[in-house]
């Protein structure tokens, strides 16, 4: 904790108070190997051997028939898809933010997957022409600079971003089941 | 378990909180090293000071001073600081009612160890050298008479 005041003479009226928490996460076998194909350049799915839906990133089971999957359901998926919903964040300077220009995030459903990847950087676009059905790459980092998400959350550090494709939009069909 | 099975992170918030006359005065007060009691309409004394009686809900604006020493009411022993805890060697967590208050504060006791620590003791505050109006401007409670 490093409380500070803010001033040295006069009254108390503002105190500063760090709040930390402390994670150990153990990583499961599922997120590991999603990890390693990323550091190769590989985004993995595994498909439901059941209801056949295809989940990104794999979570080692299908939460809608509870049976587990495992790399025998591996499947691969494009490093390309659509925006499905978007936010633009405008940055406030608070403790430890490093971004100073607003930004886009954004949903992305991906060639091959049922679900969609959220928290997605779009790179390469102007804010104002980012909308739905935008087609999208990946923008790898460089190798050796690919470090996974051992919580299983996301991609980790593998894709820097996703910049248009300059193809023509993808149909509303495509993504109605997977706006929000 | 392999080392690479498991990760660690750390997600920290910082936060800037408005105190408020009660609570501003207080730490105020603990900058000068003097420890300040609100005091309600029956005279109760509570230290650390509330901004209303527990009692009846009525607004409390009086500050008064209270001993920098008084008495443990309650304790348990800390054989191993976290990351975070004002000491960084075994410590106790103790409620002080502070001379002249009658309610208890809690803060951090440096003892010896469970052994050198009861209820019913008396202790008193040891100053943090640098002082900036915050809570750890009173760096822990020491034993009286050492």
């Amino acid at each position: 904790m490093t409380p500070d005041t803010e001033t040295d003479e006069g009254d108390v009226r503002f105190v500063r108070q760090l709040i930390g928490l402390d994670y150990a996460v153990r990583t499961n076998p599922v997120a590991r190997a999603f990890g390693e194909a990323l550091a190769e350049g590989r985004i993995t799915g595994h498909r439901c051997p059941s209801c056949g839906l295809v989940y990104v990133p794999p979570k080692g089971f299908c939460p809608i028939c509870t049976v587990p999957t495992g790399s025998e359901h591996e499947v691969a998926i494009a490093d390309r898809g659509i925006v499905t919903s978007w936010t633009v964040l405008t940055p406030i300077q608070y403790a430890g933010q490093e971004e100073r220009e607003d930004y886009a995030l954004a949903s992305l459903l991906l060639e091959g997957a049922d679900g969609t990847v959220g928290q997605q950087r779009l790179v390469e676009v102007a804010l104002d022409e980012i909308r739905m059905g935008l087609r999208v790459e990946a923008v790898w980092a460089p190798e050796g600079e690919r470090e996974p998400d051992d919580r299983g959350y996301g991609l980790g550090t593998a894709i820097t971003g996703w910049r248009p494709t300059g193809e023509p939009d993808a149909p509303a069909d495509a993504y109605r089941e997977h706006v929000l | 378990m392999p080392p690479d099975t498991e990760t660690t992170f750390t997600m920290e918030l910082m936060y800037r909180r408005s105190l408020g006359p009660v609570v501003g005065g207080f730490f105020t007060g603990l900058r000068d090293q003097r420890v300040l009691a609100s005091r309600t309409a029956e005279g109760r004394v509570i230290c650390p000071p509330l901004e209303y009686d527990p009692e009846t809900g009525d607004g409390v604006d009086e500050l008064v001073e209270v001993g920098a020493a008084g008495e443990v009411t309650a304790w348990a022993w800390v054989a191993e600081p976290r990351r975070k805890h004002p000491l960084d060697r075994p410590f106790a967590w103790v409620l002080v009612r502070l001379d002249g208050a009658d309610t208890a504060m809690v803060h951090a006791l440096d003892a010896e160890g469970p052994d050198a620590v009861r209820t019913g003791m008396r202790v008193r505050v040891r100053w943090a050298e640098e002082r900036t109006g915050t809570i750890t401007d009173i760096a822990c409670f020491e034993p009286e008479g050492t």
